[in-house]
């Protein structure tokens, strides 16, 4: 490997043997090992799980990070051959796929995948030319998240008067410009009136007191009082409640809330396949899912089997409602310049903030 | 011996041999940099001129549009002047707080306590930055450290938090970067030879005259150096105005990063970032021409 | 005057110390929170100890520093001898050229190495990382130690050349002890910018290997938990007695001691 080759070189050029030995790194030639690109602390690095699969399959399970999508696809581009399983959020697998950077998924070898809900399996967002290029695994709500006692039943709260400087937004166009659309009446994934969002966003302003980006920042300013309402995701907001015992409150606003469906893909690069569908199909185990889920709090699984396991008073149950489904609008995949349109509009409405 | 065939050298091989010389010491750190971080900027430079993110398999457009930025998106102005205003604070705090204590550890301590308060003052800059922003949050929050002390001493004062704020955000910037100016402050303020000092004094000068005859003269140079190292990448940083800033940490350092991580358009990010380059060259061009005409720089 | 400017170099330390002083703390705080008042607890650094890549990652993190600091440190100073003592054509375009890579953000450079090595076949991984800090770390060496020769007179080393000592042994006996504090301070700022240097890292780290900044960075989204404050409160320990057993043993910072 061009890798060892160079780390070879590179540790002779520096001709220290403590520092070989530091730098020595076993498992490179490893058959049985494959390497997963995710989010952080998103289900696949769960220590539970990684000791279960390995235990059961002899597959170590290595990962490697993102903190945003155009990264996570930059990565797979620029890295042909390092990852084996990849997720990506239902709304970027047409884009991936057009590039070619993943493959079909071979369902005859996810056994699991026989529960997933139908809706979810063959959603319009993961299949291309009626193939699915990715497997439903979880899906999730961005909506209202209020501190406990605040009664709310409308996104137009994010402009009430009462709340000034006590309102916290996500950092992120997509989900932003949905609020805005939501409010405005339009479709999140292709509003006709951007114009009118971007005042409305605009209008917030008075209320806003931070713009957050990772779960640790939403749960840490909570917890020291810093907001009173935001928009959050419903995995989080399970954990926050459940793990972090923060006094939140998970709202589907009359409005509608922003809905996503996060996919496990196998890129076309990948030299472990199958050892990456054995992994994939673990993920959607209902056994897995009920552990973390209880465990660390987890948004809801793709596959009906695992919901089932929850009991019915079971908070994931309850903030996972099945009728909840009707009311979302789900994030799909956008073209290019709409999504620039997007970015340009919602840093515009970040710099009306600040100044 | 060597010396001796040195020293009869006609003087235009001796020149040739300083200039091999010369090359010589450069080509390392130079060549160094070419590799790593000219010729991967000679790659974003191009890039700023396409109009969208080069993808393998795609045809790539070239345009001046993302040049053209600050007039399509008049916004920017706002945004770029926050980014100099905190620039010029942190820059500004910095010397004000950084030469007299460089000074002070020139001038008064010696031996031993000189060395470990020189290193103390390098040290927490071995923590982690995104560990030292988050535990200023800690500090200036609500519930924080401050709020905690303040109700200790008035039980009954209202909750105060300075987070999410233009001064947390200078407050932080100021600190990561206080060493640097500490340091080059230092390094020239310790090659001011006692001679002058005494002879001004003996003189009759009082301690104002001094420091602003003697001292603050012979520190320039490293006022100088410790501003260039902090005026610059401060206005580029988006960790602090992010973290620390709340709704008004918008600069151009994060909307630079929002284009390379979340909005993926790598041609306006790199566009930003070379024209924040070149607004930085010309503050540097015309405060230079400043300090020559007022004699500071030889 | 002595005993102002010591009360003003206490209260700078103090500031300097207030946000590391609470990162330290809150490694004893039992609340993931980090919500005051504090429960003290030994609790992160027992979860700190079964953290395996997290150790790791702290180890490459020294290693990576410790390399780029001195390679910097060594490649820098020779330039900036050449700048600062030398002149010829083109000087200051060379010097003008050290600003790009403090002033482009490290996001775009980042982004520009992982694309450009990407190319041209250096890959990812704690090799592409030492050459992008080493690169980093090169304008403020130069910087650094360039500062401390605008004090240094020309005219010692050449007394000492007109009395017969080559350049070389000119600088070897004359220049460099004299430099001495400057290259110090020049070595440990290049420590720290590697130690900190948290972009570059994580666009170049390879799966598996990571540095301390990048595991830190990658946290964030999750939730980073004071295992973190934990690891650099030990470190900053560790490096705290190192460095105050070397300033017992060493005459660094400068060596006018005048009382």
């Amino acid at each position: 490997m061009t890798y060892q080759i160079t780390r070879r070189r590179f540790t002779a050029a520096l001709g220290g043997a403590a520092i070989a030995g530091a730098w020595a790194r076993p498992g490179f030639a490893d058959a049985k090992e494959i390497i997963v690109l995710n989010w952080k602390g998103y289900g696949t690095d769960e220590a539970f799980a990684l000791k279960a699969f390995a235990d059961k399959t002899g597959i170590t399970v290595k990962h490697d990070y993102f903190n945003s999508e155009p990264e996570m696809l930059t990565k797979l581009r620029t890295n042909p051959g390092a990852y084996d399983v990849v997720l990506i959020n239902s709304a970027r697998i047409q884009q991936a796929e057009s590039e070619g950077l993943i493959d079909p998924i071979d369902f005859a070898k996810v056994p699991n995948s026989a529960g997933l809900a139908p809706a979810l399996k063959n959603h319009a967002n993961l299949t291309v030319d009626g193939k699915a290029y990715g497997l439903s695994w979880l899906w999730g709500m961005n909506s209202l998240t209020v501190r406990k006692g605040i009664a709310a039943d409308s996104w137009s709260i994010f402009t009430d008067p009462k709340y000034a400087g006590r309102l916290a937004l996500f950092d992120d166009a997509v989900t932003e410009i949905g609020i805005g659309a939501l409010l405005t009446g339009q479709d999140i994934n292709d509003p006709k009136d951007l114009k009118a969002i971007v005042d409305k966003l605009k209008a917030m302003k008075p209320n806003v007191k931070l713009t957050w980006s990772s779960e640790d920042e939403w749960n840490k300013a909570f917890a020291a009082n810093a907001f009173d309402i935001s928009v959050y995701w419903s995995g989080a907001v399970v954990r926050s409640i459940h793990v972090s015992k923060l006094p939140a409150e998970f709202i589907i606003p009359k409005e509608g809330a922003i809905g996503w469906l996060d996919s496990l893909a196998v890129p076309t690069s990948s030299t472990k396949k199958d050892d990456a569908l054995k992994f994939i199909d673990y993920m959607i185990d209902p056994t897995f899912y009920l552990t973390w889920a209880n465990e660390s709090g987890a948004p809801a699984s793709a596959n009906q089997a695992a919901m089932a396991k929850l009991p019915a008073d079971d908070l994931n149950r309850q903030i996972h409602k099945e009728d909840y489904l009707s009311k979302l609008q789900f994030m799909s995949a956008l073209p290019d310049d709409r999504r620039q349109a997007f970015n340009d509009a919602w840093e515009e409405v970040k710099a009306f903030y600040a100044k | 011996m060597a010396h001796e065939v040195e020293v009869n050298i006609p003087r235009p091989a001796r020149r040739r041999r300083q200039g091999w010389a010369t090359a010589a010491l450069l080509a390392p750190a130079y060549g160094w940099l070419l590799l790593a971080v000219f010729l991967p900027l000679c790659a974003m430079l191009f890039f700023s001129f396409l109009k969208t993110s080069p993808l393998p398999g795609r045809p790539l457009f070239y345009t001046v549009n993302n040049y053209l930025a600050f007039i399509n998106r008049p916004y920017l102005f706002d945004v770029a002047w926050t980014s100099i205003r905190i620039g010029l604070w942190t820059t500004g705090l910095c010397a004000v707080i950084g030469l007299p204590a460089a000074l002070a550890l020139a001038r008064a301590t010696s031996g031993r306590s000189k060395h470990v308060l020189f290193l103390l003052i390098i040290l927490p800059f071995w923590t982690n930055g995104l560990v030292r922003v988050f535990s200023w949050t800690m500090v200036l929050r609500e519930g924080g450290l401050l709020d905690y002390a303040l109700h200790l001493v008035i039980p009954g004062a209202p909750a105060f938090s300075l987070l999410y704020s233009f001064p947390a955000i200078i407050i932080g910037l100021v600190h990561a970067y206080l060493p640097y100016m500490i340091l080059t402050c230092y390094l020239s303020a310790s090659a001011i030879e006692d001679g002058y000092v005494e002879a001004a004094r003996s003189l009759g000068a009082r301690t104002p005259v001094v420091f602003w005859k003697i001292l603050l003269p012979l520190s320039l140079p490293g006022l100088i150096s410790g501003s260039i190292l902090i005026f610059v990448p401060v206005i580029g940083s988006f960790m602090e105005p992010r973290i620390l800033g709340g709704r008004i940490g918008v600069t151009m350092g994060t909307v630079i990063e929002d284009q390379f991580t979340a909005a993926f358009n790598w041609p306006l990010g790199a566009a930003l970032s070379f024209i924040m380059l070149a607004v930085v060259l010309v503050i540097f061009a015309a405060s230079a021409r400043v300090l020559r005409a007022g004699g500071a720089l030889q | 005057m002595i005993a102002l400017g010591r009360a003003f170099l206490a209260a700078t330390l103090v500031f300097l110390y207030l946000p590391i002083a609470v990162m330290v703390a809150m490694a004893f705080n039992a609340s993931p929170l980090y919500t005051l008042p504090l429960e003290p607890t030994f609790h992160w650094f027992g979860v700190l100890a079964q953290n395996g890549p997290l150790l790791a990652a702290t180890s490459n993190s020294l290693v990576l520093a410790l390399a780029t600091a001195v390679i910097a440190t060594a490649v820098g100073t020779l330039a900036s001898l050449a700048l600062n003592r030398r002149s010829f054509r083109g000087q200051s375009l060379l010097k003008v050229l050290l600003l790009p890579p403090i002033a482009i953000p490290w996001l775009i450079t980042g982004t520009a190495m992982l694309l450009f090595f990407f190319w041209t076949g250096i890959g990812r991984g704690l090799h592409a990382m030492l050459i992008g800090h080493v690169a980093l770390a090169i304008p403020y060496v130069v910087l650094i130690v360039g500062a401390g020769m605008q004090n240094l007179r020309a005219e010692l080393e050449e007394a000492a050349m007109s009395l017969g000592s080559t350049p070389l042994h000119a600088f070897f006996a004359i220049t460099l002890p004299l430099l001495a504090p400057s290259i110090v301070a020049a070595l440990l700022f290049a420590f720290a910018v590697s130690l900190d240097q948290f972009v570059v890292s994580y666009f170049l780290a390879t799966p598996g290997v990571s540095t301390l900044p990048v595991e830190i960075y990658t946290s964030i989204r999750k939730g980073f938990t004071p295992e973190i404050n934990a690891i650099s409160a030990i470190f900053l320990g560790v490096s705290a007695v190192l460095v105050l057993v070397f300033a017992q043993l060493s005459n660094l910072g400068g060596n006018r001691d005048r009382r």
